[in-house]
């Protein structure tokens, strides 16, 4: 352990640079998961309180709109449907966007038509049977369109994967150089030790007591680059919203970062940690011939 | 205590660097094995402490066939031995103290032991007021006299050295030999090779002739104890 503290010290510089590629290859991985568990979170919520809307022509009559009510609750997929009348679309309205309130008292007349807000059972919208259902209601009488964002889950989703892909693909390239890096550092280590190695095969030491060091510096230098990485993607989560500012509005929520999870943040200072490992080790075997 | 049976070395293809040695050393002896340069001194040395293997022959250390042994069992026969060579194979980035105790730490003695023996190994070579220097700032001799105090510290049966007083002047050579003396004194089986005639006519017990890796002849002096 002190042979790897001193090691890790005596030889800094190169020390320094290898824990500085580490960290940014997993900096980019774990940026890339953030990203994707932000568009993954979205999509969730979305799918889950995802809501079919029945617009309505302005003069239904009570007896009409009764009969879609009832066919909308009879659909097996609807958990609630809720009524939202003219005036009450047009007060949601001017309380979401406050900014367009203007352009709303420049019409004069209030354009939002009635609606049925059909709330659809969780996972409910994967089914091809719910587009039937819509299609049901669409023809009947007093409906006169339907708004339904299940495509809007999906590409989410897809999203998410395409980042997590991108992730995988760019951080293992630079994972590779970091493996590369970590081996070839632990090599110039061997390399600048050979006397000592020398001397400890003579002493009688084990293969184990020469190797343990270098592994432990590997080691080391692999936990240190991924928990800087995770500091840094931290630091990314909470700085990158006061940089973003409100101006992206909706798009915000897609475009920001969300904390790793926990096994994830494992998963990178695991990974760390047996890059080390492995590192080392292909430098050693081919190396430190004992 | 080592038993060498017809013990061949060939580098290259019908170049023989020792041929068909044969050599009982017994536990407590004093061996010096001369020669010219190129004899095979080091190449015998080399394949008593495992660093190479013979081409042909059989060598019984304490017993145990060491050619048998594999190799993650050579640790096992090196800690039983103290090995002193012509460089000395310092670590010059440690200290004196560093030096001589790097075989305690593998053996996994603790500190104040070490500490302890450490000192007590230095005191036998007169480096102990040395102790927390760097090799680089000893002269020559005492850097040898580290080698031999690292060598001991582990009180080792058998010590092995390969020229340790080459390049020394008479008086310094004298003055380590006489510590390999001690050391034997104590116990230690010791095999020194050296081509310093007059060291081994002063100190010799048993000597073995080598010439172009062939023994031309062993001689036991009067002196010896057996």
């Amino acid at each position: 352990m002190r042979d790897a503290q001193n090691n890790l010290w005596q030889y800094r510089a190169r020390n320094l640079l290898s824990v500085t590629i580490i960290c940014l290859s997993f900096l980019i991985l774990g940026v890339f998961f953030s990203l994707s568990n932000n568009l993954q979170h979205v999509a969730d919520e979305m799918s889950e309180s995802m809501v079919v809307v029945f617009f309505l022509s302005p003069d239904i009559t009570a007896k009409d709109l009764s009969h879609i009510e009832e066919r909308i609750k009879a659909s097996p997929s609807v958990v609630r449907v809720t009524y939202v009348g003219r005036q009450q679309a047009w007060e949601r309205f001017q309380k979401n966007f406050p900014e367009l309130q203007e352009i709303l008292k420049n019409l004069g007349t209030n354009p939002f038509p009635p609606s049925f807000e059909a709330t659809l059972q969780k996972g409910s919208f994967r089914s091809d049977d719910i587009l039937g259902f819509i299609e049901e209601i669409k023809n009947v009488t007093g409906v006169e369109d339907v708004q339904f964002n299940r495509d809007w889950v999906r590409k989410m989703q897809s999203l998410s994967r395409l980042a997590r892909a991108i992730g995988f693909f760019l951080g293992g390239i630079l994972i590779l150089a970091s493996f590369i890096i970590i081996s070839n550092v632990i090599r110039l280590n061997v390399f600048a030790r050979k006397a000592e190695i020398e001397i400890l095969r003579l002493v009688g030491a084990t293969n184990t007591f020469i190797r343990l060091p270098f592994l432990i510096e590997g080691i080391t230098l692999g936990i240190l680059g991924s928990l800087l990485s995770l500091g840094l993607i931290f630091l990314l989560i909470e700085l990158f919203p006061l940089y973003l500012g409100h101006s992206l509005g909706a798009l915000q929520e897609i475009v920001g970062f969300r904390y790793l999870s926990l096994s994830q943040s494992l998963s990178l200072i695991v990974g760390g940690a047996l890059m080390g490992v492995l590192g080392s080790m292909s430098s050693l075997s081919r190396f430190l011939k004992i | 205590m080592i038993e060498l049976y017809h013990i061949s070395k060939q580098y290259q293809e019908g170049q023989w660097a020792l041929l068909d040695i044969n050599l009982h050393v017994l536990k407590g002896d004093f061996w010096f094995i001369t020669g010219p340069s190129g004899s095979g001194k080091s190449t015998l040395l080399k394949i008593i402490f495992r660093e190479i293997l013979p081409s042909r022959g059989q060598i019984v250390i304490d017993g145990i066939n060491i050619l048998r042994l594999p190799d993650h069992r050579i640790y096992r026969l090196r800690r039983s031995m103290g090995i002193v060579f012509q460089d000395f194979r310092l670590v010059f980035h440690k200290k004196v103290f560093e030096n001589v105790a790097i075989g305690l730490h593998v053996l996994g003695v603790p500190l104040k032991e070490v500490r302890r023996r450490v000192f007590n190994a230095l005191r036998l070579v007169n480096l102990h007021q040395k102790m927390w220097e760097y090799p680089s700032h000893l002269s020559y001799g005492e850097q040898q006299r580290v080698a031999i105090a690292r060598a001991v510290v582990n009180e080792p049966q058998i010590l092995l050295a390969d020229e340790p007083t080459g390049n020394l002047d008479p008086e310094l050579a004298s003055e380590i030999m006489s510590v390999f003396k001690e050391i034997n004194k104590q116990g230690t089986t010791v095999i020194i090779c050296s081509h310093d005639k007059e060291l081994i006519r002063h100190f010799g017990d048993k000597i073995l002739f080598l010439f172009k890796g062939k023994i031309i002849g062993k001689e036991v002096l009067p002196s010896s104890k057996r």
